[in-house]
């Protein structure tokens, strides 16, 4: 086992997770609002009468959260619940721990970015090495060309160009939200008709996603493949009479994916600020919604939280990926660069 | 050709170093198609500004940047789309010109683009420069800092950055462009601190050293025009990817929403929920601005690329 790289990528890992954490707890306090004390004013005002008491309340949750105690005091506290996954009580949503409202929404956002982002690797990288391996093959072609172009457009951009496609083709068909109407509360995942509701509703979103990023791994992989084809272990394999499947699939393939899994790494960032943008256009119930509320309300932990488990995600997948590498590139296991 | 013969004779300059860019651009048709997309929007800007004119609410004739100032060409009226009207693309919501807003908004992405890129790669080009120069300590500093933020998805770090700086009341479109500023440098950086370290090993700065070069020297008079096409490519990424992350905060309601940059009309469409509504022909020319310029930059960069990298070249 190659213990020195995977030692580095774990401290890569630690670095970033405390990166994240002190990017989350300082950007909001620059702003020098007391998003608590507004929000108890506000609700002060509500009853409709002078609560002669509020100052006193403002006092009393300032203590809760802890607000009353020196910045660098509140700071290591911060990271060190962060790290234990207590983030904190929502200001907007009180007394909802922020917890409560991620356990909702978080799975909605993971399961859409790591779907579309598996199913957009793995077909725009077969469909690269083919388009490299069967040269002029028209069919191929044809339909690269529309992949292509849309590959530089932000994929919440192409989701409203769905969103209109869609909308003035059929319009019966789920454009916004997650699921069937009607639903209140935890779904009940047991009832089919619910199922393919959520089926349903997520080809808009996925789509999206997935058809702008195929082109990406498609002509990362074509350029890896031009590469591959002209060493000579490829020369010697045709020379043996190798049948072409195997040629392509276990020597032209397996070489070319290397570094495509390195641009999966590089991409993982990416696609969890696209989903987001992408949840909010499609009204999905994912962490996206959440997010903008969150901003728009000033609950800073709600915004904190968010933020900081979608950052450790990503950097939580990067870590995976990295630590597999060694199996995938048996050059890094021998120590080589 | 001929007109590009006619041009060489008058200097050596053109001759020698202008000239054989036009003629390689002309091969380079990624880039050829790419920078003319991008003629395209900005003659259709500046014809724009120059001839169009429109009557606002006040019975005045005025010129797109008025227009849009003026907030309403027609007060209390439905959003229509009448092309024939007088309003080529209709109004929107507010009933303001959709016409004049697309024409003020294009310039105004392009500026926070082209800022933030700029700071973005300036800072980068130091930074690379640096690591790549002092090496040790400070090097590897660098490159965990830039490692380690490109997990963080850059996005939500800019929506902290950009409620943080003035919550509630939405940035300007500079103060936009320096949020986006903010995460800009990691990317060329990286591209860049690479290509120092394997030119730093060529021969001629190896000559330049031994023959009493400078640092300074050597950097600037050796190394920036062999690194010119990879900051040149990364600037244009570096562009696309800020317009891309202004968008992102716009649409989400934190970029400067009284200005008609390309990202807040998207910002109002998804907050009325335009599509819903059937107001398609507010979404669209947004949209197809920003596919227009996302794809020419795509191909410009694509281009640059080529450029870098010659092995890439044979495929043209």
């Amino acid at each position: 086992m190659p213990w020195r790289y995977m030692a580095g990528r774990l401290l890569m890992f630690v670095v970033t997770i405390w990166m994240a954490s002190t990017i989350v707890f300082f950007l909001p306090r620059l702003s020098g609002q007391n998003p608590l004390a507004e929000k108890i004013y506000q609700d002060a005002q509500r009853g409709g009468y002078q609560d002669p008491a509020v100052e006193e309340r403002v006092r009393v949750f300032e203590q809760k959260y802890g607000f009353d105690r020196p910045l660098w005091e509140q700071y290591v506290k911060f990271v060190g619940d962060v790290v234990q996954f207590d983030l904190g009580r929502s200001i907007y949503q009180w007394p909802k721990s922020v917890n409560e409202i991620l356990a909702e929404k978080i799975m909605w956002t993971l399961s859409m970015g790591l779907l579309t982002l598996v199913l957009a690797f793995l077909i725009g990288s077969t469909m690269g090495a083919l388009l490299e391996w069967k040269r002029n093959n028209w069919g191929l072609m044809v339909a690269m060309a529309p992949i292509l172009a849309i590959s530089a457009v932000p994929f919440f951009i192409f989701g409203l160009v769905l969103q209109l496609l869609v909308f003035n083709v059929n319009r019966e068909f789920p454009m916004v939200y997650g699921f069937k109407q009607g639903v209140i509360g935890w779904p009940d995942w047991s009832d089919w008709e619910f199922v393919l509701s959520v089926l349903k509703h997520g080809i808009l979103p996925a789509m999206s996603i997935t058809l702008v990023s195929l082109g990406g791994w498609a002509m990362g992989m074509r350029g890896m493949m031009v590469t591959t084809k002209g060493e000579d272990y490829m020369v010697q394999a045709e020379a043996k009479g190798l049948p072409e499947r195997i040629m392509l699939t276990k020597y032209a393939i397996r070489n070319s994916l290397l570094p495509q899994v390195t641009g999966l790494t590089l991409a993982l960032g990416l696609i969890v600020s696209g989903v987001v943008l992408v949840e909010i256009v499609f009204g999905y119930p994912g962490v996206g919604g959440q997010l903008l509320q969150a901003v728009r309300s000033n609950d800073y932990p709600t915004t904190q939280g968010i933020v900081f488990v979608l950052a450790f995600g990503t950097a939580a997948a990067t870590l995976v990926l990295d630590l597999t590498y060694p199996l995938l590139d048996p050059r890094i296991k021998s120590g080589g660069s | 050709m001929n007109w590009l013969d006619s041009l060489a004779t008058n200097s050596e300059f053109i001759r020698d170093r202008i000239i054989p860019i036009f003629r390689y651009v002309r091969r380079n048709r990624l880039m050829l198609i790419g920078i003319g997309a991008f003629l395209a929007l900005t003659l259709f800007v500046g014809i724009s500004y120059l001839f169009y004119e429109q009557e606002d609410l006040l019975g005045e004739t005025r010129g797109v940047n008025g227009l849009v100032r003026a907030a309403s060409v027609q007060a209390n009226q439905r959003p229509s789309w009448n092309p024939w009207s007088g309003y080529p693309l209709g109004t929107d919501l507010q009933g303001r010109d959709i016409y004049a807003a697309v024409v003020v908004g294009i310039p105004l992405s392009l500026r926070i683009g082209l800022i933030a890129a700029a700071i973005g790669v300036g800072v980068g080009m130091l930074l690379a420069f640096v690591a790549a120069y002092l090496g040790g300590v400070v090097d590897a500093v660098i490159r965990t800092v830039v490692d380690s933020l490109i997990p963080i998805p850059g996005l939500l770090v800019l929506v902290l950055v950009a409620t943080s700086l003035n919550p509630g009341q939405g940035l300007s479109v500079d103060q936009l462009a320096f949020v986006i500023a903010v995460l800009a440098w990691p990317g060329p950086a990286r591209v860049i601190r690479s290509q120092v370290l394997v030119i730093r090993e060529r021969g001629y700065v190896e000559m330049a050293r031994m023959s009493g070069t400078g640092a300074l020297g050597i950097i600037f008079r050796e190394m920036m025009p062999n690194l010119a096409p990879y900051a040149l490519a990364s600037f244009v990424a570096a562009v696309s990817g800020s317009i891309l992350a202004s968008i992102g905060v716009e649409s989400l309601g934190l970029g400067p929403l009284d200005s008609p940059t390309l990202g807040s009309m998207i910002y109002w469409n998804i907050f009325n929920s335009s599509v819903l509504l059937g107001l398609w022909y507010w979404l669209l020319p947004p949209i197809v601005v920003l596919i227009t310029l996302f794809v020419g930059l795509f191909m410009i960069s694509a281009g640059l690329d080529e450029v870098a990298n010659p092995r890439l070249r044979r495929r043209v």
